[in-house]
């Protein structure tokens, strides 16, 4: 078996993780998970944010029924006590849904979120790859780097180039310059890729964690050129139907507007959430 | 025991010994009791071939396991296959799916909510030749937050029968909770307090950190990180054998030397 597994050709290694998954998954399979869901019980919980957009992104596209409250940051909704106990971190997106056993599910944290709806919803692989695939967790690479670093550096670039209360040149070059970086080694992946998507042949929950960011990239003020496949990325999303449809929840998605900004109508522009955030951070001080 | 899948050629992973991040995935492994092999490399060629051809990204942990032929890097990408694969008995994870999707929410809020701020703080406190106050005040402030939304967790967290501990989800142990380990560890080093200031008002989460590191699978981490850093003339927190303490390290580094 050893030897196998040496000389075995990347398809065959393939086929061997699948022979692995599918050892795996059998018995989590139940029946009653054969079929794809149709009914839900979703209910989301969501702002016009990156994080916020990935969720119903995703939903659109995969035609799930879905209720919506928008939940207001600059009022700080998202730490009142109703919200804590959907969410104790006090951060959208945040997700409630039903188990067929009638049992609640409640989840925070975007990633996770979208693992749990491709997981549950999408059992005939629209948006995923079947557990167990080698594309099943190259998928999940790129999340986690969606969710470990294009989100928290890129959030950083903002805080830094919008929002601090002083301005501090290192600290918006160090996440300017990291945001950049993080786009480069994704413009790479997609010039290498047949299909223009980051996994295999068809856009995943992957694509869709990290479009919000990259659409957004203009307002962190990150330079969008010399990014040939990471712009073209960006279109082709929203050729699909569900993308184009879900970054409106739950209002109007603006952020590619500011491509063609200028840096002194964007910091205008900053103004009004550069009050809530400070507002918030003095908060957090005195804790 | 006799049911986890051990792999029968080791799992290789790519690491550099001073950053938190590659001993959560040794941590794991050693926990589970893999078959895994350590190459070990200079913090200074993340960025270069031929760790890049493993991660495009340059960032440790990255693995490649023979046995399938995958090769996957991120450290929550990892958690998740390693244990999907390998933890057939499910001793870190759990079978029902609402409990295997917390878990899930409790490595994406470590992956993103904690590493990353922990990782800034660090930054602005220790390596930064020129001191920040308001950044490393924002920092500072996202972690004692991070520890209070774990500390709440906890809290409200039913005790386990017999020896009353209290776990993320479903009563014991997993994955989400080990994933936590490395960078707590280093919590004293990264606000510069000390052990009983890290952890004042936050009563479960200190409990819940301190019953894993008594743990021998994070014992045995550690004694291969004291090993390999060692090789690598490293002290303990990272700074280079001969250079006493962190102040002469940063002035060094102002300096341009380092
Ligand atoms: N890692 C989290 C990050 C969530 C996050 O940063 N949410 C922001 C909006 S994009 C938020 O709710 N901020 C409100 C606050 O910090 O008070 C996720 O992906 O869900
Ligand atoms: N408390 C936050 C408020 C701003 C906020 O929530 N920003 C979100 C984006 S809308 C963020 O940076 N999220 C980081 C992530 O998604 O990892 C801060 O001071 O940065």
């Amino acid at each position: 078996m050893n030897g196998d597994l040496e000389n075995s050709t990347p398809l065959q290694s393939m086929q061997r993780i699948a022979l692995l998954g599918s050892h795996l998954t059998s018995t989590r399979n139940k029946p009653s998970h054969k079929m794809a869901e149709t009914k839900s019980d979703i209910h989301l919980y969501t702002a016009q944010t990156p994080n916020g957009i990935k969720v119903s992104m995703l939903l659109e596209e995969l035609g799930l029924p879905y209720k919506v409250t928008a939940i207001e940051i600059s009022k700080n909704t998202q730490k009142e006590p109703w919200f804590l106990d959907i969410n104790p971190n006090g951060r959208i997106p945040a997700l409630t849904d039903t188990l067929p056993d009638g049992s609640p599910v409640r989840l925070f944290e975007s990633g996770s979120i979208m693992q749990y709806l491709v997981d549950r919803y999408d059992t005939e692989h629209k948006l995923s790859y079947p557990r167990g695939t080698a594309e099943y967790y190259e998928v999940n690479s790129w999340l986690f780097w969606q969710m470990g670093g294009l989100g928290p550096m890129q959030g950083q670039a903002n805080h830094f180039a919008r929002y601090a209360p002083e301005k501090i040149q290192y600290g918006i070059d160090r996440y300017q310059n990291e945001t950049r970086r993080l786009y480069r080694v994704m413009d790479t992946q997609l010039s290498k890729s047949t299909s223009g998507y980051l996994v295999g042949d068809r856009l995943t929950i992957a694509d869709i964690a990290c479009w919000g960011w990259v659409a957004a990239g203009s307002w962190a003020g990150i330079r969008m050129d010399g990014l040939d496949h990471l712009n073209a990325w960006l279109d082709k999303v929203l050729t699909h139907p569900g993308c184009e449809k879900g970054r409106h929840v739950p209002s109007r998605h603006t952020m590619l507007d500011n491509r063609n900004k200028t840096e002194e109508e964007l910091d205008k522009a900053a103004q009004k959430t550069r009050a809530w955030v400070q507002q918030g951070m003095k908060e957090d001080a005195k804790k | 025991m006799a049911t986890k899948l051990n792999p029968l050629k080791p799992i290789r992973v790519w690491l550099t010994p001073p950053g938190p991040n590659p001993w959560k995935v040794v941590f794991l492994f050693e926990e589970l009791g893999l078959n895994y092999e350590i190459k070990s490399f200079s913090f200074a060629d993340v960025k270069k071939k031929p760790f890049t051809d493993v991660n495009p990204n340059g960032r440790v942990p990255a693995i490649e396991d023979p046995n399938t032929g995958l090769t996957l890097w991120e450290s929550g990408a990892i958690y998740q296959y390693i244990v999907e694969l390998y933890d057939t008995d499910k001793r870190l994870t759990h079978e029902a799916l609402n409990d295997r999707h917390l878990c899930n929410q409790w490595l994406h809020f470590q992956m993103s909510g904690q590493g990353p701020y922990f990782g800034q703080a660090g930054w602005f406190q220790h390596l930064h030749p020129e001191k920040i106050p308001s950044a490393i005040e924002r920092y500072t402030a996202e972690i004692k937050r991070v520890l209070g939304v774990l500390d709440g967790a906890l809290a409200a967290a039913k005790p386990a029968a017999g020896d009353g501990a209290r776990w993320l989800v479903g009563g014991k142990m997993t994955f989400a909770d080990m994933a936590f380990v490395p960078w707590d560890f280093r919590l004293a080093e990264v606000l510069l307090q000390s052990w009983d200031e890290v952890w004042e008002g936050l009563p479960h989460a200190r409990a819940w950190h301190e019953r894993m590191v008594e743990l021998p699978s994070w014992k045995r981490s550690m004694e291969h990180r004291a090993r390999l850093m060692d090789e690598q003339g490293l002290q303990w927190n990272g700074v280079p054998k001969g250079i006493e303490t962190f102040t002469e390290y940063e002035e060094k580094i102002a300096r341009g030397e380092q």
